[in-house]
């Protein structure tokens, strides 16, 4: 075997001995944490585990676009509607209870997704609103993905911004949603049989179609985002099961529902790996 | 009248500032025709008529090199040379090419623009800075990219 | 119809850079409604005035090729701290927009 080969071929390995460092399941959660983390900090050393709060545009290959996002944070659109979600963060229902007051004894964004044992269930910010509205008289916010929902969690979150995530994974019932997430994340899906991993492990920082692959590390640290892209369509605003729908369809798979047991158990996953990196809501991204 | 105070910034520079701001105050006429232009060398002569026309180290552009979204281009043209009347911003390769324009009071406006601007491929963007006189431009490609994971 | 208006005020170059964001859709009049097929007609800002104290030092002239939800950023020089800028916008349909900022 030439040196070439060999390379390859231990580079290989590398990520296969990776993948199964990560899927072990028998490992402890903080064991796996340091694989996921150590693999990024491998493959771009430039890059802090703070830095991941910024996406794709950390990345070395983004570097020709980096300015455009650099400019626009000068001034972010999102600050357009950002007054209207402080708004409607703090006005009152008609029984003159406020969202504020439901939040008081609920974890801090940091700590966002969190196993509740009482319902054995992940609870979201998403779902966190909902109930808040419901228990005080209001109706649910049916869209799940885009619009006052998405404004909502972001004015309850920027309030948290710098802050490191946290989230506790050291109840069994916690562990065995943060099993089913990390399952979703490297399973292969859809015609196109891609999983979350292929892309954003795997390839974090090659091109697809004109874009940039993110690196899965510090994803879900800037949600909900404000899309120029989606901005063009008049619905700027994402959550993250918006978004993993989105990806999902990508790859040709059938997306779940928002805020259904899938897509929360990735979110938690998502939100376990990002710990050590600050919160910064929302994000601003293309 | 509007119009001819507009297009000659010698004009603009010798009747003072406070001539637009009154022209402001009975509504400036938007250059319509200026807008229109479907050619860049057009809008030029249009807009500086037969005033020296040179690339310059004074006048700079920051912008990506490859944008993000075509829709929203961030652009920001500085310039160190004092006095700067006027910066202006057009796409080569946009259907009309002139997209912005600043009139600045010397002395009271530093040489800074700032714009986002909507570009429709690939192209040069080039700033214009009308000052002493001459025009002093700066260029530089923006790679536009269509497509792309968006879910 | 609401058109917020923005402004950000930071030190920069002799003096001061002025952003000011505004929410708008500066609509080309070139884009078809996907569901009545019918022709968008065209919404954009023309003319954006910044002034200090009251006096105008900048005047900027935008069209279609300006992004929706334009910014647009000058530099203001010899401002002090208490002065106040202000920004005053209008659009080819007769809509207005101001926005007033004090220097730190």
């Amino acid at each position: 075997m030439n040196k070439t080969m060999l390379i390859a071929a231990s580079s290989l390995i590398v990520t296969g001995l990776f993948a199964a460092a990560i899927k072990a399941g028998s490992g402890s959660v903080e064991d796996e944490i340091a694989a996921f983390q150590g693999y990024f900090n491998k493959k771009f050393p430039e890059v802090a585990l703070q830095d991941y709060k910024d996406g794709v545009n950390v990345l070395p290959q983004y570097a020709h676009r980096r300015a455009n996002w650099e400019i626009l944070m000068e001034f972010p659109p999102y600050e357009l509607e950002m007054e209207t979600a402080r708004e409607e963060w703090a006005t009152p229902f008609a029984n003159g209870k406020t969202f504020a007051e439901c939040f008081a004894d609920k974890p801090p964004a940091t700590q966002y997704p969190y196993y509740d044992a009482k319902s054995d269930d992940i609870r979201t910010v998403v779902g966190d609103i909902n109930a808040c509205l419901e228990a005080n008289g209001e109706q649910p916010i049916k869209n799940l993905k885009n619009g006052k929902i998405a404004r909502l969690v972001a004015a309850f979150k920027e309030q948290y911004n710098g802050e490191d995530m946290a989230i506790d994974v050291s109840s069994g019932g916690a562990r065995k949603w943060y099993e089913k997430g990390k399952e979703f994340y490297w399973t292969k899906r859809g015609q196109l049989n891609f999983s979350c991993a292929d892309c954003h492990v795997h390839s974090a920082g090659k091109n697809i179609r004109g874009d940039v692959l993110s690196a899965g590390l510090g994803h879900t640290t800037g949600f909900p985002v404000y899309r120029t892209k989606w901005a063009q369509a008049g619905k700027p605003w994402g959550t993250v099961h918006r978004r993993y729908q989105g990806c999902n369809k990508q790859v040709r798979a059938k997306p779940f529902a928002a805020q259904g047991p899938e897509y929360k158990a990735l979110e938690f996953y998502e939100a376990v790996m990002n710990t050590g990196v600050p919160l910064l809501v929302p994000s601003q991204r293309q | 009248m509007n119009r001819r105070i507009f297009l000659k910034g010698t004009a603009l520079c010798a009747t003072g500032f406070g001539l637009l701001k009154s022209v402001v105050a009975m509504a400036l006429e938007w250059p319509k025709t200026l807008f229109e232009l479907e050619d860049e060398a057009e809008a030029v002569k249009t807009l500086f008529g037969d005033t020296p026309i040179s690339e310059s180290a004074d006048v700079a552009i920051k912008a990506p090199l490859q944008a993000e979204n075509g829709a929203v281009v961030p652009i920001k043209v500085h310039t160190t040379l004092a006095d700067a009347e006027s910066i202006s911003i057009m796409v080569e390769k946009n259907p009309s090419p002139f997209i912005t324009t600043v009139n600045l009071r010397p002395g009271s406006s530093g040489g800074m623009y700032s714009a986002r601007i909507k570009m429709g491929q690939t192209s040069n963007v080039t700033a214009y800075v009308k000052a002493g006189g001459k025009v002093h431009t700066a260029s530089q490609e923006i790679k536009v990219t269509v497509g792309g994971c968006g879910g | 119809m609401a058109f917020v208006t923005k402004m950000k005020i930071k030190k920069g170059g002799d003096g001061h850079d002025v952003l000011c964001l505004v929410k708008h859709p500066m609509e080309t009049g070139l884009r078809k409604d996907k569901k009545t097929g019918k022709v968008i007609p065209a919404h954009f800002i023309e003319v954006m005035a910044f002034q200090l104290n009251g006096t105008t030092v900048a005047e900027a002239l935008l069209g279609q090729g300006v992004s929706m939800n334009p910014l647009i950023g000058i530099n203001v020089i010899g401002a002090k701290s208490g002065d106040k800028i202000t920004v005053s916008w209008n659009d080819n349909m007769g809509e207005t927009g101001a926005a007033e900022a004090t220097v730190k």
